[in-house]
C-alpha cells in the first residue's frame, strides 16, 4: 500500500510535465512500467484498483477518452500476472520485452477501444515508436521503482534460527 | 459454514485478483464508450484536477521559462575572471533585463492585437492563457486557464487572430479543455470561400486538416481559402479554418480528397479567444 502511495505522486508529477515541457517528446510510458512492474512482482487487488487510478490520471492528464488507457492498463496488470507464473521478468532484457510488449498491447487496446467509439484514429509509427522507447528505458524505471519501494517497505531480519 | 458456501468463498478468493481485474476492465470499457457521447460529464476527479493539475502546470512552464533564462543567462557566465565579476553581473542583470523586456513587448505586441481583435469582432469573446497541452496521434487538445466561473461552457468555439483554434468539450470551475481543429474527433461545417462550395473538415491527427464530401466536379484548386460555414451553430460564418493544399481523386472516384493547412498555427499558440455565444445559427 505504502508503495502505491509513493507510485501516485510520481505518475501526477511525470503526467504534468508530460502534458506541458514534454508535450512533443516520446516519453517512456512510466505508468505501464509502474503496472507491469507490480504486475510481474507481486499481484493483489490493490494493484489492480491501481492501475485503473492510472489509467484513469492518464486519460484525464492527455484528454484522451475516459476509460481507454484504464481498460488497457488494467489489462495489462491482468496479462502481466498471468504471464508471470509462466516468466519469469527477472532479467533486463525480459523486463525491457515485457514492457515493450506490454506497451505494444495497450497502444492496440486503446485504439481499438477508440475505433469501436467511432473515433478515427490510425496505428501507426507512434505507438510502436512508444513501445521501443518504454522497452528500452523499462530496466533502469523497474530498477529505480525497486530501489524507491525497498526505501518504504520496512526490512525483517531472522535474528535467531534455532 | 456449509461445504458448498466454502467452495464459493475459496473460488472468490483464490481468483478475486482475475475477478476485479476483469470487473475493472469492463467499468473501463463502459466508461470509455459512454464518455465520448458527453465530454461534460461532472466527474469529481476532474473538477478536482481543474484546480490542481492546471496551477501545477503553469508553475512547471513558468520554472521551464525561468530555468531557461538561468541556464543561457548565469551559468555561460559562470567561470570569468574576479576582476571582471561586478562588470559581468551587470552585464547579466542588463542582459536578463533585456530579455524580460522583450519577452513583455512580445506579449504586449501579441495581447495588443488580440484585444484589437476582440474589439472587432460583433459578439461577446474573452481572452484566455494556454496552460497544457496534449499533442498526442489520437488527442490534440490544449487546456485554457478560463472555466465555467468565467462563464464559459462546452462547445463555445475558441479562435485566435488568424481563424478557428477548436471547439471547448471539458468545462471545469477554473478550467477548459479545447479540442484543437487537427483532433481526429473534430470536424467543422465550412465553405470554400471562392467557389461556396459546402465541405466538412475534420483533423487528421497531425498537424494538418482534411476537407471531406466535396463531389469530384466541385471546383476547389489549391490556394483556395476555407472558412467556417456557420451551419454547426458553433462558430460564426466567415472565420478562416485554413487554406486548401492539396486536391486529389479520392479512392471511391465521388469524392475528392483535400488537404488543408490549418489558418492557425496551433504549435506556436499562446493565447486565444473564447466565443462566449451559445449559437450562431443564422437567424
Amino acid at each position: 500500500m505504502k508503495e502505491f502511495l509513493l507510485f501516485l505522486p510520481l505518475t501526477i508529477i511525470y503526467l504534468a510535465l508530460k502534458s506541458t515541457l514534454f508535450a512533443s517528446f516520446p516519453l517512456p510510458d512510466i505508468p505501464l512500467i509502474m503496472v507491469f512492474y507490480l504486475a510481474s512482482r507481486k499481484a493483489s487487488v490493490e494493484g489492480a484498483l491501481f492501475a485503473f487510478v492510472l489509467g484513469y490520471l492518464d486519460d484525464a492528464f492527455s484528454g484522451s477518452v475516459i476509460g481507454a488507457s484504464s481498460f488497457a492498463l488494467v489489462l495489462i496488470y491482468l496479462g502481466t500476472h498471468l504471464m508471470s507464473m509462466l516468466v519469469e521478468f527477472t532479467t533486463p532484457t525480459a523486463k525491457a520485452g515485457g514492457a515493450a510488449a506490454a506497451a505494444l498491447i495497450k497502444g492496440a487496446a486503446v485504439y481499438y477501444v477508440l475505433r469501436y467509439s467511432n473515433v478515427d484514429t490510425y496505428f501507426l509509427t507512434h505507438v510502436v515508436l512508444q513501445a521501443l522507447v518504454t522497452g528500452f528505458f523499462a530496466p533502469p524505471v523497474i530498477s529505480a521503482l525497486q530501489w524507491l519501494t525497498m526505501l518504504v517497505t520496512p526490512r525483517k531480519f531472522k535474528d535467531n534460527e534455532s | 459454514m456449509r461445504s458448498s458456501e466454502r467452495q464459493i468463498f475459496s473460488f472468490l478468493k483464490r481468483y478475486q485478483i482475475i475477478l476485479v481485474s476483469a470487473a475493472l476492465a469492463l467499468f473501463s470499457l463502459h466508461l470509455a464508450l459512454t464518455d465520448k457521447k458527453e465530454y461534460a460529464r461532472g466527474y469529481l476527479l476532474k473538477e478536482i484536477l481543474s484546480y490542481t493539475v492546471t496551477p501545477v502546470q503553469s508553475a512547471i512552464l513558468g520554472v521551464q521559462g525561468s530555468i531557461k533564462g538561468v541556464w543561457t543567462d548565469y551559468f555561460y557566465l559562470v567561470g570569468v575572471k574576479d576582476e571582471n565579476e561586478a562588470l559581468k553581473k551587470t552585464v547579466y542583470s542588463l542582459v536578463e533585463e533585456n530579455r524580460r523586456l522583450s519577452e513583455e513587448t512580445k506579449q504586449n505586441e501579441r495581447l495588443r492585437a488580440l484585444l484589437e481583435f476582440k474589439e472587432a469582432l460583433p459578439y461577446s469573446t474573452i481572452g484566455s492563457a494556454i496552460t497544457g497541452y496534449s499533442m498526442e496521434r489520437w488527442s490534440r487538445t490544449i487546456v485554457i486557464d478560463k472555466g465555467s466561473s468565467n462563464g464559459i461552457e462546452k462547445d463555445h468555439g475558441a479562435i485566435a487572430l488568424t481563424g478557428v483554434v477548436g471547439r471547448v468539450v471539458e468545462v471545469n470551475g477554473a478550467s477548459s479543455r479545447v479540442l484543437l481543429t487537427t483532433d481526429l474527433r473534430s470536424n467543422i461545417d465550412v465553405i470554400i470561400e471562392r467557389t461556396r462550395v459546402k465541405g466538412v473538415v475534420e483533423g487528421n491527427g497531425t498537424d494538418g486538416l482534411v476537407m471531406k464530401y466535396v463531389r469530384q466536379v466541385d471546383d476547389v484548386k489549391p490556394g483556395d481559402i476555407v472558412v467556417t460555414s456557420g451551419l454547426s451553430g458553433v462558430f460564426p460564418k466567415g472565420l478562416a479554418v485554413g487554406e486548401v493544399i492539396r486536391v486529389e481523386k479520392s479512392g471511391d472516384n465521388f469524392f475528392k480528397h483535400i488537404e488543408v493547412r490549418p489558418a492557425v498555427d496551433l504549435g506556436r499558440l499562446e493565447e486565444v479567444l473564447v466565443l462566449k455565444e451559445n449559437s450562431f445559427h443564422e437567424k
